[in-house]
């Protein structure tokens, strides 16, 4: 078995399940909404960088910033046009809209740039490789994942304990009722948190189409990992998630390689066990029932 | 009388009914008249297999070309399409319309195994003629109302393999394969030639077609230290498997399905990786930029009577799925029936348009065993590496 080269790329991938799974916890901890249009959000904003250097011509950076403007957009629309006019939702309820944006930006997608397999680079090719040790290469892509996925979750990290907005969201996601007797702007704390998710996923979706392929539909198999390292990680805690992410990456490679055709059912595997042994994750500090 | 009475004598009328309706509007209905032949197409116009969509385009060409010319002893071809999105609930829709509706005359092409075998029964039942099917699963066999001009995957597996054996040396021969009929049928014929030469399969690993992470798959690949790879799946997963095997280093020469011989598209997304890795493939049409005059008169044709669609390998199978209709009703002439069509079918022998050489019989409508191989030059040109080989080998 080789064990160095599964465990760099499954580690790698698992970055980015984790880094997406980011995206998916950080509108959770602030509504407790599961966006099962984050995948597809992404897709939608790696498009428009897509479109920016295809068809203007603008180099990545550029098109990477437009990207990433247009998704904290894209998240605002989202939660002001589809969620915030819901009448006395349910969790549930608003667990439905996010299918429902899912469906309608997938097919958006699909007419605006058709359903072809695209090609999508990003200066940290996973062409350029380097040999570590014997039997142990890693990609400049692999190396580009780890450092960016460590500086996301360091800065949410700092984000969420240490500034005024991160405290509100969290106060946010706690009581809401309360939150707004004190103070906060619970609907705009709502607003950012959707913004600021699109802009993790969209940096996470460039990684994972930059070592696969751009169609409308290449963030659909990521969701669910992302989905499955965001469970096993404990959807509250977000170096958990990256950590949930590594595993699920690490799992499923060292699985898939010693049995390939069960390995797309893996994620499904982690979610449910998970869900039945330790329903809030390996490192929430403890599952609490709100009444 | 009772109501329940009442029913039991209504319902008798409305079974009648019901048999009378679904003998259908196809049997009455000939499919032409003396201005038109209907003609149809199923194909994934829109959804994830769109780019296939082009066959079905590529046999408007064709029949926009015969309509331009005067049509066929003077009828011309009226032709739908329906667009399924690759998915088999809506073929089947779409079949359902334009026999009952319409009354096609016959059906060309058809992406898909899935979707095909959702209709065959059907087109079967309703004795429609239908030539060349877009797959080559053993499952389209033996339908006396199909034609079949898209090799049987037995035989594309065996040929790859072959030409990877015996013309370029390897011995230590891998499989990745997409997880279905179509995977399990060109395995058979992978294995059927490493034994004949003696040889062992060193591994054969399945991938799922919604699989985008096919790292561990590579891993097991490259551990058997294979010097060639034979790989059965789609583009999307061709293209991320390669992509995979050289991130970590591995190189060994790719050699696929024909259905990814489109090696503009293939370049494309795979930052030119097919054109720099030399991946083959095998193919059932000569390249499409042969210099031959029917080539050129169908180039042609795309350029002035179809300027937005790109002059792929898709759109020429479009074209080549067509060619056999035209053929037999060209040679039936003004006395049209299904009957006479049938005949025709089943006298061609040994013709070439410009797809494979064909040879059908009254006992046999399955398609040519023979490919050739082409390889992606350093330019994404076409590089024919195997003429026309037929596979002599019996599948087990």
């Amino acid at each position: 078995m080789p064990f160095e080269q599964l465990l760099i790329e499954g580690l790698a991938m698992g970055a980015c399940y984790g880094l997406f799974g980011l995206a998916v916890i950080i509108i959770y901890k602030t509504s407790e909404v599961v966006n099962f249009a984050a995948g597809t959000m992404a897709m939608f904003s790696v498009y428009i960088a897509f479109h920016f250097i295809t068809f203007y011509g603008f180099p990545f950076w550029v098109a990477f910033i437009a990207s990433l403007i247009f998704a904290g957009l894209l998240g605002v629309f989202v939660e002001f046009f589809f969620l915030r006019p819901a009448k006395n939702p349910t969790l549930l309820g608003l667990i439905v809209i996010t299918i429902g944006v899912q469906l309608l930006l997938a097919g958006l997608a699909g007419w605006k740039w058709g359903a072809d397999q695209q090609a999508f680079s990003i200066p940290f090719s996973y062409q350029v490789t380097y040999k570590l040790l014997p039997g142990f290469v890693v990609s400049q892509w692999a190396v580009a994942v780890f450092i960016i996925a460590f500086i996301v979750v360091t800065i949410l990290a700092l984000f969420f304990k240490f500034t005024k907005i991160g405290t509100a969201m969290r106060a946010t996601q706690q009581n809401k009722y309360a939150a707004k007797i004190m103070g906060i702007k619970t609907d705009r704390i709502t607003a950012f948190s959707w913004a600021f998710s699109s802009v993790i996923g969209v940096t996470a979706a460039m990684l994972i189409t930059a070592r696969t392929i751009l169609d409308p539909e290449f963030m659909m198999e990521p969701f669910l990992r992302a989905f499955a390292a965001a469970v096993l990680g404990g959807l509250m805690s977000i170096p958990g998630v990256l950590i949930g992410g590594g595993i699920v990456g690490l799992i499923e490679n060292f699985f898939g390689y010693l049995s390939p055709a069960w390995k797309p059912i893996t994620a499904f595997v982690i979610i449910v066990l998970v869900l039945c042994i330790r329903p809030s994750g390996l490192f929430a500090k403890h599952y609490v029932k709100k009444v | 009388m009772d109501v329940k009475k009442l029913l039991t004598v209504l319902l008798i009328p409305l079974i009648a009914l019901f048999f009378l309706v679904d003998q259908g509007y196809a049997k009455r209905n000939p499919g032409f008249d003396d201005k038109e032949i209907r003609v149809g197409q199923w194909g994934p116009q829109t959804g994830p297999a769109a780019p296939w969509g082009a066959v079905a385009r590529g046999s408007k060409l064709l029949f926009d070309l015969v309509n331009e010319e005067g049509g066929i002893h003077g009828r011309q071809v009226r032709y739908f399409i329906r667009d399924d999105q690759y998915n088999p609930s809506q073929t089947m829709a779409g079949v359902r319309e334009l026999v009952d509706r319409y009354g096609v005359f016959a059906f060309v092409g058809g992406v898909g195994t899935a979707c095909g075998l959702a209709v065959q029964n059907y087109l079967r039942q309703n004795e429609i003629i239908w030539i060349g099917v877009c797959s080559g699963a053993r499952a389209f066999e033996n339908n006396p109302w199909l034609w079949q001009m898209w090799p049987a995957y037995f035989d594309e597996g065996a040929i790859l393999t072959k030409h990877a054996v015996e013309n370029m040396g390897f011995t230590k021969i891998a499989y990745l394969y997409q997880n279905d009929d179509w995977g399990a049928d060109a395995m058979e014929g992978v294995k059927a030639v490493l034994k004949a030469n003696n040889l062992e399969l060193l591994a054969a690993v399945p991938v799922e077609p919604i699989e985008r992470d096919l790292s561990s798959q590579i891993a097991r690949i490259q551990a058997t230290g294979a010097e060639a790879v034979v790989g059965i799946m789609a583009p999307t997963q061709a293209a991320i498997a390669l992509r995979t095997a050289v991130s970590v280093g591995f190189r060994p020469q790719w050699l696929h399905s024909y259905n990814l011989c489109d090696f503009a598209l293939m370049s494309h997304i795979t930052d030119g990786l097919w054109a720099s890795e030399g991946v083959m493939t095998a193919a059932f049409t000569p390249p499409i930029d042969s210099d031959t005059p029917l080539m050129n008169k169908y180039r042609e044709a795309a350029a002035r009577l179809a300027p937005e669609e790109r002059w792929g390998i898709f759109y020429l199978a479009g074209v080549c799925v067509g060619e056999p209709l035209v053929w037999a009703l060209e040679d039936v002439g003004r006395d049209l029936s299904k009957q006479a069509v049938v005949d025709a079918l089943n006298s061609i022998t040994e013709r070439q348009g410009v797809g494979p050489i064909i040879t059908w019989t009254k006992e046999s409508h399955h398609p040519p065993r023979q490919l050739q191989v082409w390889q992606c030059g350093p330019n994404g040109e076409t590089i024919v590496v195997q003429d026309w080989i037929e596979n002599d080998l019996e599948r087990p």
